[in-house]
């Protein structure tokens, strides 16, 4: 228990209730507050993800990912993108290869906005499409804003299994962008 | 003392915890994606029905090619790899050529292999048999078929015996391919 002694409760109160006692006078007075809301955009993914053969021999490797993200765009003119990007090729090498077109995805299941369509072709060079977004969309609250908070997108990852990879295990990094406009 | 003191090491746990969850969003984020690549071995007979003809002067032996495609990978450093037959149904009906139990010593279903790199086939004529599977082709260590797979064929070998009764006759081959 922690002890407070009687004069310390009593100089406690009159310091807190002086300023009304002491007032004589009432007045008002204003201040504008205002916030510049910016469209921004913010995901997470898991730190790792594997993709995996079923048994069946030479089939291809598959594994899923499901990304996260909330958004905010710009009313009537704005939009957003989530795209992703190989930034790391499978290593070490005499595995498979992004680069040789390897690897591909497909997008579904987006709880705000629009995921891909099709399968695509993950690139090493360049960033590809796993979702967009059009103008005055935000992620949480209700109302006009989703539901969902965070908004999550599945993506589905498919390694053909080439009998030429040597065997062992390969990672790749894999890193997904987020832009609002 | 000691359970305020808990109490304000647990705020100041969740105060601390909360923005490093919330800071796992970001514009970017990165994941490790991984794959297990192990050995794996598969192959498809590409001729259905091996017909086995004579040809030539007569009782020449009945020949015939059976064709197939294999696709292979064994593991690097020390794994190995084998293509296996196996007659496992005896030619049928009764009265004619048989693996098992020829009706004259000597008369046998043999073959010679031809097998594409990496592979290596069997070595001279093999004699077939409906209790042993019997060898097609050998693979070494990090061995690795096209994409596409790769060709292989045994080409058989049927004694004429006259013995034989008149009539069609058939039986099972089962290929095996396997890898370490």
């Amino acid at each position: 228990m922690i002890a407070i002694s009687t004069r310390a409760w009593l100089f406690t109160i009159v310091s807190c209730c002086a300023p009304f006692c002491l007032s004589a006078a009432t007045g008002t007075a204003t201040q504008t507050l205002s916030a510049q809301i910016n469209a921004i955009g913010k995901l997470s993914v898991p730190s790792t993800v594997s993709v995996v053969n079923s048994g069946t021999t030479f089939v291809a490797y598959t594994g899923n990912l499901s990304v996260s993200y909330r958004i905010r765009s710009t009313a009537t003119t704005g939009s957003g993108t989530l795209s992703v990007k190989a930034t790391n090729d499978f290593t070490p090498a005499g595995g498979p290869s992004i680069a040789g077109g390897m690897l591909t995805y497909t997008c579904s299941a987006a709880t705000l906005g629009t995921a891909c369509s099709g399968s695509r072709t993950l690139s090493t060079t360049s960033q590809t499409s796993v979702l967009t977004v059009g103008a005055g969309v935000c992620t949480g609250g209700g109302g006009s804003c989703s539901t969902n908070d965070p908004n999550t997108v599945q993506t589905s990852f498919t390694l053909a299994d080439n009998p030429a990879y040597g065997t062992g295990t390969y990672s790749a990094v894999l890193t997904f962008t987020i832009s609002a406009l | 003392m000691k359970r305020y003191h808990r109490i304000l090491l647990l705020l100041a746990a969740v105060l601390v915890a909360c923005p490093a969850m919330y800071g796992q969003f970001a514009a970017t984020g990165t994941t490790t994606l991984s794959v297990t690549v192990g050995a794996e071995a598969a192959l498809q007979v590409t001729t259905g029905t091996t017909t086995l003809a004579a040809a030539g002067t007569i009782f020449n032996p009945y020949t015939g090619t059976t064709n197939i495609v294999y696709k292979i990978r064994t593991t690097k450093s020390t794994g190995t790899g084998t293509i296996t037959l196996k007659v496992t149904s005896d030619f049928s009906p009764a009265g004619g050529p048989s693996v098992a139990t020829p009706p004259t010593a000597g008369d046998a279903l043999t073959y010679q292999c031809t097998v594409a790199a990496p592979g290596t086939g069997c070595s001279g004529s093999i004699t077939s048999s409906t209790t042993a599977a019997t060898s097609v082709a050998t693979f070494g260590a990090g061995a690795s078929s096209a994409n596409a797979g790769n060709a292989a064929s045994t080409a058989w070998t049927l004694t004429n015996d006259p013995v034989y009764q008149t009539g069609a006759y058939s039986g099972v081959v089962t290929y095996t391919i396997s890898a370490t």
